[in-house]
């Protein structure tokens, strides 16, 4: 096989080096992008070149933003007193999508796996308690919202019993079932959970 | 559970071979190395997800191709409708199932939707070999009854994985270990419990189906039985228990010593008799057995004495940098006759009791699902003399179940039963070719 050209394959390798990306997919990425318009094609180069030098972490949530702190965090309306715990920014973006939270978010940056050599000191615990200290904060609440598999719990039951001493109060999100769908559906496990969790009618 | 047809590609030697079942015994035989067993391995990946004979997926892909694809159409009492799997591997994009042409999330997903029970030659290590294998056998025959019991299974060894790699960071001081230990240990101590109950009341039940299948093969006169050996013992401290550990050194298979306690039964505590109960040591002592009082373990108490266990057993496991305690190192110890097998069994007492606790375990399958698994026979019959052959094809056809035999003598087979039209079929394989045989 005789390359015609280099500028295409180079194209090609970047694109597949992404997650999800086959190389099938790649080529047919970087042929579709060479048919686009200049313009589009700089709107996409442009807006990954911004991805890493505009966003910022921000001090106080270390979600990811334009501004810091995030809106999120300077935004008056939201209540102070409640935090809700997340793995990752993109747990943010999804529960924001909801519409229903108010209160702040902490993002740790990663759940405790010793497997990987990711500690408690790793990610953003020591934080999430200098936040519970800060009396401007006025923390009362900690939603913990992790996923529901060995890493997730383990750094929930970390955090608990972290933040236990400054009589703090830590909820954690349902585990169970998943509205709309039906119970005979569900795995057993799943079931099992949604009963150790049942809540007073 | 029953398999109409199926169809391979790429599948070892078969390049490509579609075959029509039979609904009752079908007998494949042929020359050695002709692809038998590759037939029924085949219908084992549509229902295990891998293969029972080769460890790695990559092998099974003839040689010279890039992947395999094994399908089949299922039916049978559990699922009103007849159903397809297939299942697809190819270097680099890995292993994916499909059932009814929508994939599964997970491989284990498709574990319990077509029960299966294979006798095979591996068999042999079931009793011989060491606890891994008997766990192993334990672990296949609860999760095809029970996804819920698969499920704690895979979060067990998670969390287990990742107690070992903190266990084995050597810089971490004592105390900030101990510290980061908790949340792991208190996983595994929900989950670890949930198993070891599992596993004790699945093998209470088995008790009599193992007495059954021993007689069935081996005829009256003899007695199978079994000790269920795991951790617990500190809190039901007046249950009997023996210390396996010091009895006349460690197991010579173990690297590691086994559990430090077992649940009743050593050969000389208990009598034939009682030993059929030994298993209840942990579902519930049992006057007999424990001289104490009636105890039923539930999940919770289990957990509570094995978090305490793992507590205690900190300094234990932080130097040998792994969990020494928990299902992880169960084991079942058969006996014949009182004897302990695996000490005193002969060649032929251990190809029996293999073979009985394969027909134990279809005949449990058959009574908990109302429908009875299929039931892949892997060149079994070379080992066995006619008199036993006899006794188990003339079950076998009794029996409703579908069976799939491979042998490479016909004549074994065509002396001892009429294949009746519709309902059995001899097959006939060489180089990958599948010729049905008519009579």
């Amino acid at each position: 096989m005789q390359l015609t050209s280099e500028t295409l394959e180079n194209a090609i390798e970047q694109l597949a080096k992404l997650p999800g990306m086959g190389r099938k997919t790649a080529q047919r990425m970087a042929m579709h992008l060479l048919k686009q318009s200049d313009d589009r094609v700089n709107q996409l180069a442009q807006s990954l070149i911004d991805l890493k030098t505009k966003i910022k972490y921000c001090s106080v949530c270390y979600n990811v933003t334009d501004s810091d702190p995030c809106p999120v965090c300077t935004n008056a309306k939201r209540k102070t007193g409640t935090i809700c715990v997340v793995e990752d920014p993109k747990d943010v973006y999804v529960i924001e999508k909801m519409n229903e939270f108010r209160g702040r978010y902490h993002v740790l940056g990663g759940v405790i796996s010793p497997m990987e050599n990711v500690g408690p000191n790793d990610i953003r615990i020591k934080e999430l308690i200098a936040r519970i200290n800060d009396e401007a904060e006025g923390v009362e609440e900690l939603i913990l919202a992790l996923n529901p598999d060995a890493e997730g719990e383990a750094t929930s039951f970390y955090i608990n019993k972290m933040v236990k001493p400054f009589g703090v109060r830590v909820t954690r999100i349902a585990h169970g079932i998943p509205v709309g769908s039906e119970l005979e559906f569900i795995d057993e496990a799943t079931l099992n959970r949604a009963f150790a969790g049942r809540v007073t009618f | 559970m029953n398999v109409s047809g199926l169809v391979l590609t790429c599948f070892r030697n078969h390049k490509e071979t579609a075959v029509t079942w039979a609904p009752r015994l079908n007998v494949i035989t042929g020359p050695n190395g002709a692809g038998k067993t590759n037939l029924i391995d085949a219908i084992h990946y549509l229902c295990m997800s891998r293969s029972f004979v080769a460890t790695s997926d990559q092998y099974v892909v003839t040689s010279g191709e890039k992947s395999f694809t094994v399908e089949a159409r299922f039916s049978g009492a559990i699922r009103s409708k007849p159903f397809d799997v297939r299942c697809t591997y190819s270097r680099g994009e890995g292993k994916r199932i499909y059932v009814n042409d929508s994939p599964l999330d997970k491989l284990s997903d498709l574990i319990g939707r077509v029960p299966v029970v294979v006798l095979s030659p591996d068999d042999k290590k079931l009793t011989r070999e060491g606890p891994a294998e008997r766990r192993s056998f334990l672990d296949g025959f609860i999760a095809q009854l029970s996804s819920a019991y698969l499920r704690d299974l895979i979060d067990y060894r998670r969390v287990l994985k990742q107690r070992n790699a903190l266990l084995a960071d050597y810089r971490m001081s004592r105390d900030v270990m101990q510290a980061m230990i908790e949340p792991w240990d208190l996983q595994l101590a929900t989950l670890g419990s949930r198993i070891v109950h599992t596993r004790a009341q699945t093998l209470l039940r088995f008790t009599t189906y193992l007495e059954k299948g021993y007689e069935t093969i081996a005829g009256i006169g003899h007695k199978p039985t079994f000790a269920y050996k795991t951790f617990i013992n500190t809190v039901y401290s007046d249950m009997q228990i023996n210390d396996y550990s010091q009895e006349g050194g460690a197991d010579p298979d173990s690297s590691a010593p086994l559990s430090d306690f077992t649940i009743a039964g050593g050969p000389d505590s208990a009598t034939a008799d009682t030993r059929a109960g030994n298993t209840e040591g942990v579902a519930a002592g049992e006057d007999g057995v424990s001289g104490g009082k009636q105890a039923v373990w539930t999940p919770e108490e289990i957990q509570q004495s094995y978090a305490e266990l793992l507590q205690s057993g900190f300094d234990k496991d932080r130097e040998r940098q792994q969990t020494t305690i928990g299902p992880h190192r169960d084991d079942i110890v058969f006996y014949l006759n009182d004897l302990e097998l695996r000490k005193f069994g002969s060649q032929g007492q251990h190809r029996l009791f293999a073979l009985a606790l394969k027909l134990a375990q279809r005949d449990y399958y058959t009574d908990e699902l109302g429908d009875m698994p299929i039931f892949l026979l892997d060149d079994v019959f070379g080992d066995l003399d006619p008199s036993k052959t006899q006794v188990l094809v003339h079950m076998l056809l009794e029996q409703s179940g579908q069976v799939f035999i491979t042998a490479a003598n016909r004549n074994l087979f065509t002396s001892m039963f009429t294949p009746q039209k519709g309902m059995d079929a001899l097959y006939r394989v060489a180089d990958g070719q599948v010729t049905p045989l008519s009579e």
